[in-house]
């Protein structure tokens, strides 16, 4: 009877959160991998129709979604390697003993906490094709002619990788501050007494015991720059054409513009299988390895 | 001389940084803003940009005003939050202290949650809410978040780190479980629920993709939903565009400045140990 009792009352703490979890997270995943065989327009009041591989051959053939792969790619690369680096060298920065120090830190801090729906459109309004764009007037004032940043197949995507950079800059940099601040003093004192100087410091001490922090930002922010939709939304819808459209922007496109449910399904197991491999390679290769001191 | 360059790269970087928020605030405090301009100050300043910001909605359908936006996003940040937190933490506490059979595994199963993407799921997630009827309802933004797997691990954490000997004081005074959790448990987890708090506003106050599925009617937009019926303006209306931002950012920005050790330690929640 105590028994009983027990288990209900471990249920009844269990189930709040865990049957959200079913219901909004489990179910969905396998009912989005059920409906990834179906033919299934939200426009037609026709029963989804099973139609075996036909998505994922259609998907593998479709010249859109290899052009949002290649864009997400390029995009991922062109945000996370900028960002990790000026976030690591203003963290190495601003973790000395300078004035105003604190100052930097909270103004780098502070697009982090603009949301990033607001942070588009101002840098859209910045990046304006005509004249009147904020970056455009600049550049004429300069003698340079005025470019489409946002319009142009050549500048759309480059656009939104700067906003992205602009806005993780600060919190890469808060976690890189983290990780320098747990590296014991003594180590440096000691490589100095060695006649070690300012790069070599870096080198030998600061790179090597900051590898599980590098490690867990290059992780995330790989996992998360793939996911991008927000700015790319808001900022160039895809385009021009599909020049900086990426893959959960196809999803949504697919999904809720064009409302195929079945294919949108595929393209969502396409994107959760590449995180899903990235994932594990990152878990072999990038293992974060136990620090000694 | 070392100095010099630190000062120099850390004041470019402070500008690219600023410079936005800075000029979308000059230019919604300016008067004449048919043009524009890089501009410190802003010209002949007032408040008549926010006040047309603040009713635009209404030109577009009658008695809408950025008002109601504010208060759809409160509403959904305030519920997810403290639902959320609630959910989360009873069942971190039971896996933290109660041993029974399957725990690894259920616990398993609040890891995995984090690791499938929202994205893949939201087609169903989207038919699912549908097939509620929850499309344009405060259920449908509220009610899948009000759990997950990233809060139910934080919990565990900060239940596991805290001396059993406490809990089982509280047992000889007779006190239930749900007493303990309630009254000796909670109270001493305070930094971490007040991490979790704003981990969990952060993120529901600025969600775009799940309201842009589940809400149509300009009525139920939250804020950045809201924000993006200014993208479509023509940009000659520098002034109104910019007001409609600031009003936006600007209350958020400040409660960071209020509040920095709060908000730094929420938005690194689970990447820096505290």
């Amino acid at each position: 009877m105590r028994k009983i009792k027990d288990s209900l009352k471990i249920a009844g703490f269990l189930l709040p959160s865990y049957s959200i979890f079913f219901v909004f997270i489990f179910f969905p995943l396998i009912y989005s991998f059920y409906l990834s065989f179906f033919h299934y327009s939200l426009l037609s009041y026709n029963a989804p129709r099973f139609t075996g591989l036909q998505n994922y051959i259609t998907l593998l053939k479709d010249p859109i979604f290899w052009v949002s792969l290649k864009n997400t790619m390029t995009y991922t690369i062109g945000t996370v390697i900028p960002t990790m680096g000026i976030g690591l060298f203003m963290a190495i920065i601003l973790n000395s003993k300078l004035k105003l120090k604190n100052f930097f830190r909270t103004a780098y801090f502070i697009p982090v906490v603009t949301s990033l729906v607001a942070a588009s459109i101002i840098w859209s309004l910045i990046l304006d094709s005509t004249d009147a764009g904020l970056v455009n007037s600049f550049l004429v004032q300069l003698g340079i002619p005025p470019q489409a940043w946002l319009s142009s197949s050549r500048w759309a995507l480059f656009s939104v990788i700067i906003v992205n950079i602009w806005k993780n800059i600060g919190y890469v940099m808060i976690i890189y501050i983290a990780g320098l601040q747990s590296i014991p003093e003594q180590l440096y004192e000691a490589i100095t007494i060695d006649g070690a100087g300012e790069w070599e410091k870096f080198y030998y001490i600061t790179l090597p015991l900051l590898k599980p922090t590098t490690s867990f930002v290059f992780t995330t922010s790989l996992i998360g720059s793939f996911q991008v939709f927000t700015p790319v939304y808001i900022m160039t819808g895809g385009g021009p054409g599909y020049s900086s459209n990426t893959i959960v922007n196809y999803l949504y496109q697919q999904g809720f513009q064009n409302f195929r449910m079945g294919y949108a399904s595929t393209i969502a197991y396409a994107l959760f299988t590449i995180l899903f491999v990235m994932t594990i390679l990152q878990k072999k290769y990038l293992k974060a390895e136990e620090v000694l001191y | 001389m070392k100095k010099f360059i630190w000062y120099f790269t850390l004041i470019i970087l402070a500008l690219f940084m600023l410079v936005p928020m800075l000029w979308t605030i000059t230019t919604a405090l300016s008067h004449d803003t048919s043009t524009v301009k890089i501009q410190l100050l802003p010209n002949n300043p007032g408040l008549e940009n926010f006040i047309n910001a603040w009713n635009y909605p209404s030109q577009i359908e009658k008695g809408i005003t950025m008002g109601r936006f504010f208060f759809n996003s409160l509403v959904t940040c305030f519920f997810i939050t403290v639902l959320s937190i609630l959910t989360d933490s009873m069942a971190g506490y039971i896996l933290a202290r109660k041993k029974f059979r399957y725990r690894e595994s259920i616990f398993f199963l609040s890891i995995a949650t984090m690791m499938i993407p929202f994205y893949v799921t939201s087609i169903p997630m989207f038919l699912i809410v549908r097939e509620f009827g929850w499309i344009n309802k405060f259920y449908g933004l509220i009610v899948p978040f009000i759990g997950s797997g990233f809060g139910v691990y934080m919990f565990r954490q900060a239940f596991l780190a805290i001396p059993i000997q406490i809990e089982e004081a509280a047992k000889l005074d007779g006190l239930s479980d749900l007493g303990i959790y309630l009254r000796v448990m909670l109270p001493l987890i305070r930094p971490t629920i007040a991490t979790m708090i704003i981990f969990k506003a952060m993120w529901s106050w600025n969600i775009f993709y799940w309201p842009l599925l589940v809400t149509n009617s300009m009525d139920m937009y939250t804020l950045p939903l809201g924000l993006t019926l200014f993208k479509g303006l023509n940009v000659t209306r520098w002034g109104l565009l910019t007001a409609g931002l600031t009003i936006a950012v600007v209350p958020i920005i400040a409660l960071f400045l209020i509040m920095q050790r709060q908000f730094i330690s929420g938005l690194t929640a689970g990447a820096v140990k505290e």
